[in-house]
């Protein structure tokens, strides 16, 4: 039941991805990263992380995308215009066809090679893993200063947004 | 098919695939950035993964850190898009070659 | 005494520092106190040439030799070359009359360039230099310092030829003399290497002439020959002889106090003087005595040839200074040592006087130098024209005068010098006879008839200022009883000259009666003694003064009698004279086959190796590299993608790295 899940998200998400870039209206870009994202959260729950998933709706679908959208919206973008340097495009077409060939390699060197984790997807003794209160755990002793200097992080990046966005 | 920690590692590989592919072709500089957001969302799905089979949670806390950095990354990044349409009224990133030799 | 003959070079040389270093302020505070330092530095060093001159006489023949050596100069394992002064006979009376004749120069030049604007400290200082120059190589006791005044003398000609060089002919002349002074240098460094490589061979490393020549006979005759024969050829270039004498008629360019000092008395005389020392050398080599007396001779009659038809007054004068360089290497090359450096001292007195006098014309006539624009200046200048006068007489040997005297001995012994005689002996009596031809026509044509030259320059014609005069005065006496040391035995005299320089002379002829190597132009002075018949001078003194008194006559009727014999002459000849006025076209013929080659080298070398390989390979290295900066450059283009894609080909790489090959 979980591989058949499993599977169909996978596809759903490749199919959003591959939609993103393909998608000649910006504003459908977004939307299919926002199907995307979705997804993605889907995935989270099938791998037994809650709290991840249910992040993954608030802060990326929900703020980051909704932000992009704003932006697309500001900037009054309809349909991009792709039309550029016909010699780069073809550059760039190229190299990026290459670059997916290299990575097909690079994924079935995975597979293939002996350092791929096999193993048992669901031991019953480990389900609770995703738990919120193991990852709370995790950050208040272990993972404390990283997460003091994300915050800090954030802070920075907050300022820096108001200060190159203001109207002067 | 027990194996299910390859499908989802392929599945990781497979959409960062996408997503470079996407930064590279596309000239539109939300859509980069919009494949940006792709590649760090499967990079968060391998490292889940993994949490997932190495049983820490610190995979886990990991994800949040990129999380926090992607939504950093997204306010500069527009904001600086914003910036950049009112001085040139275009945000094709071929018109962008001022660092040219 | 004899230990302060350092002071005689050390004086002009002060002389050089202070004019040289602080003249220019010296003459915007008080003009005068330059040519005060100048002279009075001259003065001094004549002075005390004096005083050891006649601390030498004092001292018996045999002992007139004393070496005095200042300090170690190089100190090179076993050889060694110190500066040291060497008192004998010969040196004393080169010094003497160098210094002396200089003096009243300088004394000369004060009213010569006083009007000139263009430094006069600078005049005095390159003055004093030349001097001090002059008086090193005379008074040198070895090769190596003598070869320093040797060069000095031509530096400082150089620079006093190219005086006003704001005018570019002047400097061109400049230029000219150095270099052929260096042609003539660069063989004699050639000779002097070879002397002392082969005598270093044998254990002499020095370059004493006492000690080169006591192991002179170390070398064998055919390097004698060589470096003998290599040496003339540097005294060609000094004392401009056949093939290095172009450069004297163009150094006219130069003030004429300079053309009485460097051209007429002194530095055309070093190689006169570098002979006669070396009279033990050539001695030993009858081939270079040969050359040298060949060479002279046809010098002499050359020269005197192309003074024939000269217009301008310091061209005539410039070219009778060769043909007598020519008498005196003549009577050096036949043996007869003493009296050329006897012809010498009386060719200081008259021609210094000539070219001074002439000076004195040109300054009157408002710097006109061509004859054909002069005349009856007698009047007007009588000073001048007396002393003028007198130094035509001597230099063309009328009896009674010193250069009678002289030239007569010079005759004497070239006649009596064996199997050359019958070739140089007509062709020194023609000169003789040419001699006073051209000397005459420059008397007639300058003071005798009428003014030729413009109105306003008739105005400014006045007697030159004592200080120019006085000079003129000395000099004259001396041409007239300056002789007097020299009057041979047959006319009842004591030949002084002669006696005094036997001590270094004297071996000279010893080794000549020695030297018995097959025929040779010069068994000389053997000969000499052996036909010592009186009336045999006699004749040929009379013959001698009927020639002179031939050519004076010729030039009379030529340019007082019946003016037009020049123009009629030169009409019905005209190549002849074309080719004498235009000096044989010896500047083109070398110009065509030495200049030119060379300047098409020199151009080849820039052009083609110079500019394209040399530059070509510095150039061309730098230009590789801007291409390959050029190249690089493209890997910055602005576009963010491709730098994306850059990232991208380094992650494969690395991934690459650690899964296929780690």
């Amino acid at each position: 039941m979980e591989l058949i899940a499993t599977l169909v998200c996978g596809g759903a998400a490749v199919a959003a991805a591959l939609l993103v870039i393909l998608s000649r209206n910006t504003v459908h870009s977004a939307l299919w990263m926002v199907a995307n994202c979705l997804v993605l959260a889907v995935l989270f729950l099938l791998l037994n992380s809650q709290f991840i998933a249910v992040l993954q709706v608030i802060v990326y679908a929900g703020a980051i995308m909704m932000f992009i959208i704003y932006a697309i919206m500001m900037l009054n973008l309809r349909v991009s215009d792709d039309e550029g340097d016909v010699r780069k495009s073809l550059f760039t077409g190229r190299f990026a066809v290459l670059c997916l060939f290299f990575l097909s390699l690079l994924i079935l060197g995975v597979g293939l090679s002996p350092m791929a984790v096999k193993g048992d997807m669901f031991p019953l003794a480990v389900s609770t893993i995703g738990e919120v209160n193991l990852i709370a755990n995790y950050i208040f002793l272990q993972g404390l200063c990283p997460f003091e200097l994300v915050s800090v992080l954030l802070t920075a990046a907050v300022v820096g947004a108001v200060y190159l966005a203001r109207k002067d | 098919m027990t194996d299910y920690q390859s499908i989802y590692l392929a599945l990781s590989a497979i959409l960062f695939a996408i997503g470079v592919l996407g930064v590279i072709v596309r000239k539109d500089a939300i859509v980069v950035f919009l494949c940006i957001e792709i590649m760090l969302g499967a990079v968060n799905l391998a490292f889940v993964t993994f949490a997932r089979a190495n049983q820490s949670a610190e995979g886990l806390f990991m994800v949040m850190c990129i999380m926090a950095v992607a939504g950093a990354e997204a306010a500069v990044g527009l904001a600086i898009f914003v910036l950049l349409y009112r001085k040139t009224g275009t945000i094709n990133i071929d018109k962008f070659n001022l660092l040219k030799y | 005494m004899f230990d302060l003959v350092w002071l005689i070079p050390s004086f002009p040389l002060a002389g050089v520092l202070i004019n040289g270093l602080l003249g220019r302020t010296i003459e915007e505070r008080n003009k005068s106190l330059v040519h005060w330092i100048a002279c009075g530095a001259v003065g001094l060093s004549f002075l005390v040439t004096l005083g050891i001159f006649l601390q030498l006489l004092e001292l018996p023949a045999e002992k007139r030799l004393y070496d005095f050596t200042w300090f170690t100069w190089i100190s090179a394992g076993e050889f060694s070359a110190s500066i040291g002064y060497l008192i004998d006979p010969l040196s004393m009376f080169y010094c003497m009359f160098v210094t002396g004749v200089g003096f009243l120069i300088h004394v000369y030049s004060i009213g010569y360039m006083w009007h000139d604007e263009e430094g006069y400290y600078r005049y005095f200082a390159y003055l004093n230099l030349f001097m001090f120059s002059m008086i090193n190589l005379v008074l040198a006791d070895n090769f190596l310092l003598m070869f320093l005044g040797w060069e000095g003398v031509g530096v400082c000609s150089y620079l006093l030829i190219a005086y006003w060089f704001s005018d570019l002919a002047n400097a061109v002349a400049g230029k000219k003399a150095f270099i052929t002074n260096r042609v003539g240098d660069f063989f004699f460094a050639i000779g002097l290497l070879l002397m002392v490589t082969y005598l270093g061979e044998h254990g002499v490393w020095s370059l004493k002439f006492t000690d080169v020549f006591a192991n002179a006979s170390l070398m064998s005759p055919n390097l004698i020959t060589l470096i003998c024969l290599l040496f003339f050829l540097g005294c060609t270039a000094k004392s401009a002889q056949i093939p290095l004498y172009i450069w004297l008629p163009d150094a006219m360019a130069g003030p004429t106090p300079v053309s009485a000092l460097i051209h007429a008395a002194t530095m055309v005389t070093a190689g006169i003087y570098f002979v006669a020392r070396c009279n033990i050398l050539y001695s030993m080599s009858p081939l270079a005595m040969g050359v040298v007396a060949v060479v002279g001779a046809l010098t002499a009659l050359l020269a005197a040839t192309i003074a024939l038809t000269q217009n301008d007054i310091k061209r005539v004068l410039a070219y009778s200074t060769v043909s007598q360089l020519g008498y005196m290497f003549l009577g050096l090359g036949v043996g007869a040592f003493a009296a050329g450096i006897f012809h010498v001292l009386t060719h200081s007195f008259f021609k210094a006087l000539l070219f001074m006098c002439s000076g004195c014309v040109i300054h009157a006539m408002s710097g006109e130098q061509d004859m054909r624009n002069m005349g009856g200046l007698r009047q007007k200048m009588p000073i001048t024209f007396y002393t003028m006068l007198i130094g035509t007489l001597a230099i063309a040997g009328f009896p009674g005068f010193s250069g009678f005297f002289s030239k007569d001995e010079i005759l004497w012994k070239v006649f009596s010098s064996g199997p050359g005689a019958s070739f140089l002996w007509p062709i020194a009596i023609l000169t003789a006879a040419l001699t006073a031809f051209y000397m005459f026509r420059l008397i007639f044509m300058t003071f005798f008839n009428e003014c030729r030259a413009s109105e306003e320059v008739q105005h400014h014609i006045h007697e030159a200022p004592r200080s120019m005069t006085a000079p003129l005065v000395i000099l004259a006496f001396l041409s007239i009883f300056g002789g007097v040391i020299g009057i041979p035995a047959s006319l009842g005299g004591n030949n002084l000259v002669e006696h005094f320089l036997d001590p270094v002379m004297g071996l000279g002829a010893g080794k000549l009666l020695q030297s018995a190597s097959g025929t040779s132009m010069v068994q000389g002075s053997a000969h000499a003694v052996a036909l010592h018949s009186v009336e045999l001078e006699h004749t040929l003194m009379i013959i001698t003064t009927g020639i002179v008194f031939l050519g004076i006559l010729v030039a009379y009727t030529m340019y007082m009698r019946n003016r037009s014999l020049p123009d009629t002459f030169a009409a019905k000849s005209p190549s002849t004279y074309r080719m004498l006025l235009n000096k044989w076209y010896v500047d083109e013929l070398y110009e065509k086959t030495v200049i030119n080659p060379l300047h098409s080298i020199s151009v080849f070398f820039w052009k083609g190796i110079d500019v394209v390989v040399i530059d070509g390979l510095v150039n061309g290295t730098a230009a590789f590299f801007m291409k390959c900066g050029v190249v690089s450059r493209a890997a910055q283009s602005g576009y963010v993608q491709r730098y994306a894609v850059s990232f991208l080909v380094g992650v494969f790489a690395l991934i690459a790295y650690y899964m296929y090959v780690r």
